[in-house]
Order: C-alpha cells, then structure tokens, then sequence
C-alpha cells in the first residue's frame, strides 16, 4: 500500500503547476514546458478547441437566431455581464452565467469572467502597447503607493520576445512614452484618419497618431507559421474565435507550442480551491481542486506554482489559500492583498463629421483603430491631476442608419442609402487609475458559489484625479478633432465603472520591501519563493495603455527566473 | 474590439440619437417590453409587408417584402414597445387601410405601386408618426436582413486583404459591415 501511495503521489506530481490558462498562463505554459518542465495546466472553464470551437466564427450576421442580440432569458440569468457589449449571442457559451459568477458589490463593479481554455485571450481586444520607464518612475516620483521594483531596461528583452512570438503589427514612432517595439507591418489608415493625423501632429506639436499596435498578423513570420497561424482575413470577428489563428490566443499560439514539447497537461473544469503550504520547507507543495462537473476533490503536487488566473481570480485563490503562517493568505504578510484594486477608466471622448473625401473609400474591415499616445503631464505639460491618458478611436463612412431622420421613401431612399455616407470620426480616452489602498476587493466567507468557494466583495471606484483627467479627456478629443477640420463634433461620456474596461490590475502587487507588496522584482511571492503571479493581479500601477502585452512579457521573464532558480536549487 | 452594441450606440450618440431607443433596443435584441402585446392576425402581418415594400420596394434588387422586413417589424413591436405605443402603430396601419378603401374602394395590398406610393405620401402628411415609425423600422429591418445585407448593399464574408484608403467607384455599394 505504502509504494502504491507513493506511486499515485509521482503520478500526480509535476515539475510546475500553471493556474489559468489565459493570456498570463498561456505564457507560463509555453516557456516553462519549452524549458523542459512537466507542466500541468489547471483551467476552471470549460474546453474550447481551436477552430472547431469557433461555431459561429464563420456565421453572417443573419444567420444566428437572434441578430447577434441577447433574448430576455440571456438578460435576466446574466444581469450583471449584459450590463455591457463583450457579452453577446456570439460570444455568450465563453462566459459565465452570472449565477455561477456571484460577486457581491460595494460599488458597482464589471467583472467579466471567461468560462473557457483560452480565458480572455480568446475575446480580447488585442491592442498591445509597452509601458515605459515614465510608467515605472510614477510612483516614485509622484510619491504614490510603492515604486516598481523593475524598469523599463529589464522587461524590454522579454518585450521583444513576446512580441515576435505573438505577432505585434504596428508603426514605429520613437517616443519616449511609448517604446517601440518588433512590428509586424502596421496597418493603414482610413483616408479621415490620414487627414485626421497631418493636422494634429502639425497643430499640436507633441501630440501624435499612429495606426493602433495590434495582435492580428499583417504578415504571418515564422515563428507564427509554425504554430499553425495564418495572416489576418480582415473579418472584424476577433472575439467570436478566429479559425485562421490570426490573431494571438492562447488556442492559436501559446498552447500549441506547449503542446508541442509533449510536456503540458492541461486539464479543464477543474477550479483551484487552494495553494497548500508545508510549513516545513515553508514552499507550496501544490494545490487542491473540485471537479468543476464532478465536485469531486484532487490535490496534485508541484515544486513551482504559477498563478495566472487574472487578477480577481487570482488574489481570491491568494486569499483563500490559508494556513497558519498565513491566516490572511498565502504571502499576505503586508495585508497588501486585494488592495489597490484598479482598472482603466474610459468611455469619454469626442466625435465630428467631416465633409469631403466623398470619393475615398476603403476594402476589408479593419479589427482595429487609431492610437493617440500619451501627451498630457510629459515635456513640461503641468495638469490639476497626475499621469495620463491615450485615445484610441477611429473613422468610418456613414451607414443606413443616417437616413433615418428624414422623411423620403420609395426608390430614392432605397438608392441613397445604398450608397456610403459622408465621414465621421471618434477619439475615446483611456486613463490611468491610481493605486488607492482602499479600492479593494475581499472575501465574504459567508456566501459560498456553488463549487464552495467564497464569494469576492468589490469596494472601488474613480477619485478625484480621474475625474478631473475625463474632463481632458473629452475637451482635448473635441479641441483635436475641431482642429482637425472636422465639423459638428460633440464630447460625450458615458460614464465608466471599474472593471469595464476589462483591464482590471492590481490587488497583490510587486514591490521591493515584503512589508509593503506580495510580489518582488521577478513576480515571485516575497515569503514563498516557489509562488509566482504573473497575471494583472502583480501591477503597482496601470499606465494608461492596454496592458496585456506586459503580462506577456511578465510571464516569459518570471518563467525564465523560475527555471534558473530551480536549477540552482534555490526552490 | 468595437462590437456592433458599442458601434449602434456610438454612432446614435454621433449623429445626435437617430435611432429611437425602441429600435436601438430592438436591433440589440434587447426586450424593453415585458408587458402584453397586441396579437396580430396574418391579414395585418400581409397590410405590413406592403406598407413596408412601399417604403423600400422592389428596384434592381429585390424590396422589403422579399426580405421578410414584416417579421422584423412584428418582433421588435412585441418586445421593444409597450401595449399602447404598439396599439398606435396598428391603429396608423389600419387607418392606411381605411384610407385606401375610401379612395379606391379597395386594401392598401390591393393597390398598384403608383396609387400605394401615392397613398403613401398622404400619409406621411396626415399621420406623420406612424409614418415615422414604419420608414424606421423598415429601413433597420431590410439593411440588416440577409437580402439588404447582401443584394442592396455589398457584404463580404471574408475579405482577405485590407485596403484603407481607395477610390470610390462610382455606383459602388456600400458595404453591409
């Protein structure tokens, strides 16, 4: 019986156990098997095979059952996701039920919760832009929350390295706030946007636009051929699952290449219920998990332990994961878990009509816009708030929806609206958020889900310095776009809880000092050594620009330290 | 990602909401409406469709009615109106009707395209929110449905290539997406 035990225990025992199979895990994955780990992949959503998983990728618009629209059943068993677009008919089986997703809100917070392999790799928006060490500096130099334990010169590499493996396509600009990075060939503007761009590049010096850096291949490489990717085919389907793996996914890139080594076993429906600890060898031995169908218990074992489960997830497993060394969390000696809850704030902006350019148009549709880097706060610029914002936006021709106000009918109307519009043009703002230790998430152990898991509490939302930056957020898109030439341009905004943005950071982050922050300078918990997050949950600040690009290269430089420690013995 | 939710919405907000809110919602798939709603017989589904062809007929490429425009415009009055504003929308349908029988002693569906246009254009006098509303509801119903989509505007399924700045070629379509 004893070498029976023994066996069982070799047999569910790897080199690293991965938490999350997203864009952060997917990364784990790929760079701990290629290094010759035995890796196990543990993702609490459902399979979603690559392309045949897409059902309705390949659909035209009128051939789903409801016009792409949520039926009232879909609204009232999802209150909380349908409150915005990334839930809809084509997108709906990637996603929770919000009655198997309870979370409880102080404030109002989004939290969109994949259900799937892939995680949010797969409904992403793909806008991949570097942080610079003007991002890092931050809270130095404002003297906000804890500095960074890491610079620009030391995630660069491990930039370059995950954007030549996902395929970045973007224009180079030299900017000191938004470095450059390995592009695939950008993508062109529209004839609005190229008028758009002369006239704010000459009327505000500083001020630049460029096409947005996407994760859509322009041009398959080879590094991207060889996973099985293709180039992009223009659809604007992204989110629906791309069956040419154009753009980068855990599905189309990551997981294959893990694959590919014959050490990855990846195992979905299966939710990590805790990270044990020995106090012993004061390291994680591994992790405990319910059968996400079966309810049935597991424990598998691991000398590494990656936690990539995005960032609510992740603290929450943090926060769950209790001993008594640990009776506030795993590595929770600074009670900084869960705190400096943060989200990109958008949702603001403006927009113009443009008269002219009748005769240009353009083929394909574009999965992307334009990017206005940061300019606010930067070369002398002093505001009434710190940090800054980007514009992402774009222009388009008018549809069929610009005859509605007018009063003809017949073959005339027909005609005209056949034909394309005149040229609009829109600029949105995404801002930075700052850490605040008391935007924060918990647990309410009181209320379980039905996996027996407790259920988090959301205490977060915008101050001062963010709203008084919205307000440049809509008076410079106006400002530009008016001297752009456009006409009739109006600011708007919407308003934006956090969370909406889906670029939720924060609540365990990297720090020098063990008293002040859960992670140090290699995303390696301070007080567990074996422990590594890597996943949005490790931020210190946000930026103002898209961070998953930067969970990647987190990833690929954490994994790489792993790997090199374990050789050396030290975990 | 700018999905169609966001891209209605922006758009509405643009142009200074176009769209009514009912057919913003009704586009959306959303349900407004969770009252009762009117039962519509098959003669006032058929009155519709006629209505609806002569505000989007029939040309070189084929009109409402081929695109089952009515079927739209019966869904998005049960789930995006409530009982009264819907009451109205019927009651504006039925008045069509009424006039044609007094003019020409015969339906609205049994008029020619001249006399229907015709009768039409009345209406857009004398009860000009009706007409407001079945012109709206006819134009999102056809531009969105597979023959609208396909025949009156261009669509392609996957383009292959992106050219973003090009001529116009005159009589080109604009594309559906």
């Amino acid at each position: 019986m004893a070498n029976l035990n023994i066996d069982s225990i070799k047999e569910l025992t790897y080199d690293a156990i991965v938490i999350g199979s997203g864009v952060s895990g997917g990364w784990a994955a790929k760079e701990l098997t290629e290094k010759g780990l035995r890796v196990l992949m543990l993702e609490r959503g459902k399979p979603l095979e690559h392309v045949t998983g897409y059902e309705n990728a390949l659909k035209a618009p009128w051939e789903l059952k409801y016009n792409g629209k949520l039926t009232t059943e879909q609204i009232e068993s999802h209150p909380k996701l349908a409150r915005d677009y990334p839930y809809n008919e084509m997108t709906e089986k990637y996603w929770f039920k919000d009655s198997d997703s309870l979370y409880r809100e102080v404030q109002r917070f989004d939290w969109y919760r994949p259900n799937i392999v892939g995680g949010k790799s797969i409904m992403w928006g793909r806008q991949s832009y570097r942080l610079s060490d003007i991002d890092f500096e931050a809270n130095l130099r404002d003297g906000i929350a804890v500095d960074w334990p890491i610079r620009y010169a030391d995630l660069a590499p491990w930039y370059s390295y995950a954007e030549k493996f996902a395929g970045i396509s973007g224009e180079k600009l030299g900017l000191p706030q938004l470095p450059d990075g390995e592009f695939l060939p950008p993508m062109e503007m529209y004839f609005l946007e190229k008028e758009v761009r002369k006239r704010i590049e000459k009327n505000f010096p500083g001020r630049v636009m460029t096409i947005g850096r996407v994760a859509n291949l322009s041009k398959a490489g080879e590094a991207q051929l060889g996973v099985g990717r293709g180039p992009c085919q223009y659809r604007n389907r992204c989110s629906w699952g791309c069956p040419f793996g154009a753009y980068f996914s855990t599905q189309s890139s990551t997981l294959p290449a893990a694959a590919n080594t014959g050490r990855l076993t990846l195992r979905p429906d299966s939710v990590v219920t805790e990270i044990t600890y020995d106090d012993a060898t004061q390291r994680a031995t591994g992790v405990r998990v319910r059968d996400a169908v079966t309810l049935e218990d597991r424990e598998y074992f691991a000398n590494i332990v990656f936690i990539c489960a995005s960032t609510i997830s992740s603290t929450a497993l943090l926060m769950h994961s209790t001993s008594a060394r640990f009776p506030s969390g795993l590595g929770n000696d600074s009670d900084q878990l869960g705190r400096n809850l943060m989200d990109h704030h958008f949702r603001t902006g403006a927009a113009g009509r443009w008269e002219g350019g009748l005769d240009r148009y353009y083929y394909g549709r574009r999965a992307n816009g334009i990017y206005i880097p940061r300019y606010r706060n930067l070369n002398g610029d002093q505001r009434d708030y710190v940090r800054g914002f980007g514009f992402q936006g774009g222009a388009s021709r008018g549809n069929w929806q610009r005859g509605v106000a007018e009063l003809s009918f017949g073959e005339e109307l027909k005609n005209e609206l056949t034909e394309p519009g005149e040229w609009t043009m829109g600029l949105g703002g995404f801002g930075e958020t700052l850490p605040y230790s008391d935007n924060r998430m918990w647990l309410d152990k009181t209320t379980r889900d039905k996996w027996g898991i407790p259920v988090v509490v959301f205490d977060a939302g915008l101050r001062d310095n963010e709203k008084k930056m919205r307000v440049d957020m809509a008076n410079d898109a106006a400002e530009m776009l008016t001297a752009a030439g456009l006409k009739d341009v109006a600011t708007h905004d919407k308003g934006s809880a956090l969370g909406m943005a889906i670029h939720e950071m924060g609540t365990a982050r990297m720090g020098r000092d063990p008293k002040t922050s859960i992670y140090n300078a290699h995303n390696q918990l301070h007080t567990v050594p074996n422990v590594f997050g890597t996943d949005g949950a490790c931020m210190t600040s946000t930026g103002c620009v898209n961070p998953s690009l930067t969970f990647m290269a987190l990833t690929a430089r954490a994994a790489d330290f792993a790997v090199e420690e374990l050789k050396k013995g030290n975990i | 990602m700018i999905p169609r939710r966001d891209a209605i919405q922006r758009l509405s907000l643009l142009l200074g909401g176009v769209l009514s809110t009912q057919l913003t919602a009704g586009l959306l798939g959303e349900v407004l409406n969770t009252g009762s709603s009117i039962e519509v017989s098959p003669a006032q589904v058929k009155l519709l469709a006629d209505a609806a062809d002569t505000i989007i007929p029939d040309t070189d490429t084929p009109g409402a009615k081929a695109a089952g425009v009515e079927q739209f415009i019966v869904r998005v009055m049960r789930d995006c109106y409530v009982r009264e504003e819907q009451a109205k929308f019927y009651d504006g349908l039925a008045k069509l009707d009424d006039a044609s029988r007094k003019a020409h002693t015969r339906g609205f569906s049994d008029l020619d395209a001249a006399q229907r246009k015709e009768l039409m254009a009345l209406t857009a006098k004398t009860d000009k929110p009706f007409f407001r509303q079945l012109r709206e509801l006819t134009i999102a119903g056809y531009f969105t449905s597979e023959i609208g989509a396909t025949k009156a505007l261009a669509y392609l399924p996957i383009p292959g290539r992106f050219e973003g700045d090009i001529p116009l070629t005159p009589g080109q379509k604009a594309w559906a997406l």
